[in-house]
């Protein structure tokens, strides 16, 4: 792995403030999601279809840039998933497979370029997911960054006392198994370190706490419901007529 | 308000820190101790054990008693604790939870059952109160290490705790930062709340209203490097020279036209800022960091080998012997012995790195970057973070005898009674080096260092030419 594919290039995206999708309930939009992974399981036609009406919903929530740069850094992944489908089974295949992920990269930067984990740790308490667990995911979804930064900065602590191959070598001879060692003992180390840091920060401030009362409210306004219906009645459009 | 009673603790692994022995402590409202000691004497794991967080998250062996606000630690749940004891650690980066500032202080009010209104008040309060009003909207994770800090406070104090315990709060902060904080918490103890203050840097805390000092024993001392250990060889003459150098990460310009040199047998100390780019500089030199410009060393790509903050980011063999000669060709055992005499590893050749003490490590990986004896010097970023006042001078001592022997030693420090005992101290803003020259000149530029945002504190011991 090569971490010039991370370099100064931040794993999230930023929050996209003009999109109306950003004032949208963080529930609708997990409806969404839920939504258009179903739609991932149409045959090739009607998913067509449905790649073309979540085209134009990019376009209204000024989001296409967005998703476009998202599809853009999956471009390797995509092409070798497209031509190993269309070698080994057959072009259709590939078409379809390809699509899919097409569309779950997609989906998946509409949601996170217009939620903050807080929100989205909100929506799901509402959701009744125990606190617990949506803290926790949160708490990771705000972390990728933190990762691939302390990710990078391991690679080169190695690569500077030569226990990893330069960039001209690197080209040269694939990985040994010892250099992979190198960089994971490490990551897992300050990952650990890391998750008992915050286990110890958030307890000192009363994370267990029964009374705990959230301060941010949510609600579904027309715009959300919209949404939601939106999303249900094109799914029951695409897999029933 | 704050009560030990005969307080001992042992980790239950014993390769973790040495534990603690306290007989008594007593802390009423108002009133501020700061227990003083060296590395492993048990600053950190006293803190832990004040704020409750030993023995409910940590499972070693307690004896004794902690009384908080009447409450025995051992005895009431962790989150009644935490509305008594509120706690700052060390690294102010590692406890940011939210992805706000503004999260990060309501995520404690929360927690408390409070009001919505509440809230609202005491968050406008604490945002006020600690100049964060500007930044509540900002990643708590990409602030500087001083806003860092005053975020940490600020998320804790809003909870009014009466008791406020803070582990090693000023190691990561430069001397503005530092000032400003302890400008905050001379408000706290003002204000009745008790603070217990654990930390190496003493000197800031001595102007907090009624201090008392309570020092811990010296188990944790370093040992001292033998004498009649033979020194590094002497390298040809040499000159580093740095010109144009350009960095862009992103769209940010980190370093613009940056450029100096540096001859061969000195330490040098770069001085600045969070943020200004020490630590991207120091890359650049070692040929990490992707850059416009040349750097040369007596007319080649310069040798340097770097250290970097945090070791645990390069340890990963079972032993240190392992760690220090992995993949160094034809290894020279002389400099090897004299590399662990130097720093004090003798004792610990055959222990697995990652369970050494953080100032062992951060020798372990001096070690390491030495070995591979860089031909032109060694680059150091931030080397007495968390260290205490023996193995500072013992990384003096080393950074001067490898200086002795021609090779150029580069390092970068908040810590200015280290930066003063350099050879030349170079004072860095975004714009460039604002002053460079002996320590005792660029420390007496007050202009300078108010052109760096930066303060020489009255504490700092007078440094002559």
């Amino acid at each position: 792995m090569t971490l010039s594919l991370v370099r100064n290039q931040p794993y999230t995206l930023d929050l996209v403030e003009a999109s109306p999708l950003r004032r949208a309930d963080p529930r609708a939009k997990l409806a969404l999601c839920l939504g258009a992974s179903l739609a991932v399981m149409l045959p090739l036609e009607r998913l067509a279809i449905f790649m073309g009406l979540y085209l134009l919903l990019l376009v209204w929530a000024r989001l296409l840039p967005v998703a476009a740069k998202q599809v853009w850094r999956l471009k390797w992944l995509l092409l070798a998933l497209f031509i190993v489908d269309w070698v080994a089974v057959s072009l259709d295949l590939a078409v379809i497979v390809t699509l899919r992920v097409l569309l779950l990269a997609g989906i998946f930067s509409l949601v996170v370029s217009t939620t903050t984990p807080g929100e989205f740790r909100l929506a799901l308490e509402r959701l009744r997911v125990p606190y617990r667990y949506a803290f926790s995911i949160s708490l990771a979804f705000q972390s990728i960054n933190l990762l691939a930064e302390e990710w990078r900065a391991i690679y080169e602590a190695q690569r500077s006392r030569g226990a990893l191959p330069g960039r001209a070598r690197r080209l040269a001879k694939l990985p040994r198994l010892r250099d992979w060692v190198a960089l994971t003992v490490p990551a897992i180390v300050l990952t650990t370190r890391r998750a008992w840091a915050i286990t110890e920060a958030a307890c000192a401030r009363g994370f267990d706490s029964p009374h705990r009362r959230p301060y941010r409210q949510l609600g579904m306004g027309w715009l959300d419901w919209g949404l939601v219906a939106g999303i249900a009645a094109t799914i029951a459009l695409l897999v029933f007529l | 308000m704050l009560t030990v009673d005969h307080l001992a603790y042992r980790y239950p692994s014993p390769a973790q820190d040495r534990g603690l022995d306290l007989q008594a402590l007593d802390v009423q409202p108002g009133q501020c101790v700061l227990l003083a000691g060296p590395s492993g004497c048990g600053k950190s794991t006293l803190a832990r054990c004040l704020a409750g967080l030993i023995p409910h998250l940590y499972h070693g062996e307690l004896s004794g008693r902690v009384l908080v606000d009447g409450h025995r630690t051992a005895d009431t749940p962790l989150w009644q604790l935490s509305e008594r004891a509120g706690m700052v650690f060390q690294n102010p980066r590692a406890q940011m939870l939210a992805a706000t500032v503004e999260d990060e202080i309501v995520f404690g009010l929360e927690n408390l059952g409070l009001e919505r209104t509440t809230i609202r008040d005491r968050l406008e309060a604490v945002l006020d109160r600690f100049g964060l009003q500007a930044l509540r909207k900002r990643a708590p994770l990409y602030l500087s290490g001083g806003e860092q800090q005053r975020v940490a406070l600020a998320a804790v104090t809003a909870r009014h705790p009466p008791v406020l315990v803070l582990d090693e709060p000023l190691s990561m902060l430069d001397t503005t930062a530092v000032e400003e904080l302890v400008a905050h918490l001379a408000d706290l103890v003002r204000g009745g709340t008790a603070v217990v203050i654990c930390e190496h840097r003493t000197e800031p805390l001595q102007r907090l209203p009624g201090l008392r000092t309570l020092p811990l024993d010296q188990a944790g001392s370093c040992p001292l490097a033998p004498a009649g250990v033979p020194a590094p060889q002497p390298v040809e003459p040499f000159g580093l020279d740095v010109s144009h150098l350009d960095v862009r990460l992103g769209r940010v310009t980190v370093l613009d036209d940056l450029g100096f040199r540096a001859a061969g047998g000195q330490v040098v100390a770069i001085v600045g800022r969070n943020g200004v780019g020490k630590t991207t500089l120091l890359r650049a030199l070692a040929g990490l960091q992707p850059h416009r410009g040349t750097i040369l060393a007596g007319g080649q790509r310069p040798d340097l080998a770097m250290v970097f903050q945090n070791p645990d980011m390069q340890l990963f063999n079972a032993t240190v012997r392992d760690e220090i000669l992995y993949k160094v060709p034809d290894p020279d055992m002389h400099w090897y012995d004299w590399l662990v005499n130097t720093l004090g590893l003798c004792d610990y050749q055959d222990t697995p790195p990652l369970l050494l003490s953080e100032g062992e490590k951060k020798r372990v990986a001096l070690a390491i970057a030495l070995m591979r004896r860089p031909a032109h010097g060694l680059l150091l970023d931030e080397p007495s973070l968390g260290q205490d006042a023996a193995h500072k001078a013992q990384l003096m001592r080393l950074a001067c005898s490898l200086a002795q022997a021609g090779r150029l030693v580069l390092m970068t420090t908040h810590d200015l009674s280290l930066a003063a005992q350099a050879d030349r101290l170079l004072l860095m803003t975004r714009a460039g080096f604002v002053a460079d020259g002996p320590p005792a000149e660029v420390l007496a530029d007050r202009e300078a260092w108010k052109e760096a945002g930066l303060i020489v504190p009255d504490w700092l011991p007078e440094v002559r030419p």
